[in-house]
């Protein structure tokens, strides 16, 4: 039950900040990759480095264990990349 | 104070402060729950319930018995706290046009290029959909299970993807904007 809520909450505040940078926006999606408007970069990079030095520095002091990191495949991910990317531009996902 | 409230109503936030919100919510999602935050999951979670009591024999193979089981996963809770926090950011910034004309169909740039039918809007977008959740099945992860949860534990899969959604998103924005990207 705890953990339903946890996860409540953070999507909701995932959500948030979803929606405050704009990415729930068709144009805001599209213009990045017309290198028009750098938001969904800027957002993510943001998003990326905070939380990958916050994680490493709280694995540092032993507080948290990482759970199982994404599989790597090179062609799934990568074709997986590609198809993607076609949808997020039409959607604007 | 008042200072804050006041930038909790602005319809655009600055993306490296929204950036920072997500980044705290995808250390809290490790931290608390050893979770990642995903979106594309969830659908096949609901899909794979949905097609186990339709259709056992069909839904009954590798991808929905072990890579994506069946039930009301973490995923799941999370994305429908995506589906308000997202209403609660448009409530914030007054831009929720629920039920409003044109609400279906309401970006400016989006009916500049295609025009402005509302079934054109949701035919591209239900394409573009199945588009994503399979592309997101075949990598094992979207935007956010992937590229942003996958990135900042550093794995590879993460960097992969990101190069292969840009490559393809520039590409598919060429062809769609031909004359003016």
């Amino acid at each position: 039950m705890t953990t339903y809520i946890v996860a409540l909450t953070l999507g909701v505040f995932f959500g948030f900040s979803l929606n405050k940078a704009g990415l729930t926006k068709y144009n805001k999606i599209v213009n990045v990759f017309r290198f028009t408007d750098m938001a969904v970069l800027q957002f993510m990079m943001t998003a990326l480095v905070v939380a990958m030095s916050g994680l490493y520095i709280l694995r540092g002091l032993g507080l948290v264990t990482f759970p199982a990191v994404p599989a790597t495949y090179i062609a799934g991910n990568l074709v997986g990349g590609l198809i993607f990317g076609v949808g997020m531009a039409l959607t604007g996902y | 104070m008042k200072s804050i409230m006041n930038y909790i109503h602005k319809e655009t936030w600055s993306p490296y402060v929204a950036g920072i919100l997500l980044g705290i919510v995808g250390i809290l999602a490790v931290w608390m729950s050893n979770a990642l935050l995903g979106a594309s999951g969830a659908f096949e979670n609901i899909v794979g319930m949905i097609g186990k009591a339709v259709a056992p024999a069909a839904f009954n193979n590798l991808y929905f018995n072990f890579i994506m089981p069946p039930g009301i996963t973490y995923g799941v809770i999370l994305l429908v706290g995506v589906f308000f926090g997202g209403m609660v950011g448009a409530a914030t910034s007054g831009t929720l046009i629920w039920g409003k004309k044109d609400a279906a169909n309401s970006d400016e740039q989006w009916k500049r290029i295609f025009g402005p039918q509302v079934w054109k809007r949701w035919t591209i977008a239900f394409f573009g959909a199945i588009l994503l959740e399979f592309a997101a099945g075949i990598a094992g992860g979207c935007t956010s299970g992937l590229a942003i949860s996958g990135g900042m534990l550093l794995a590879p899969a993460a960097f992969l993807f990101i190069a292969g959604m840009f490559g393809s998103g520039i590409l598919t924005a060429l062809v769609i904007y031909r004359r003016s990207y």
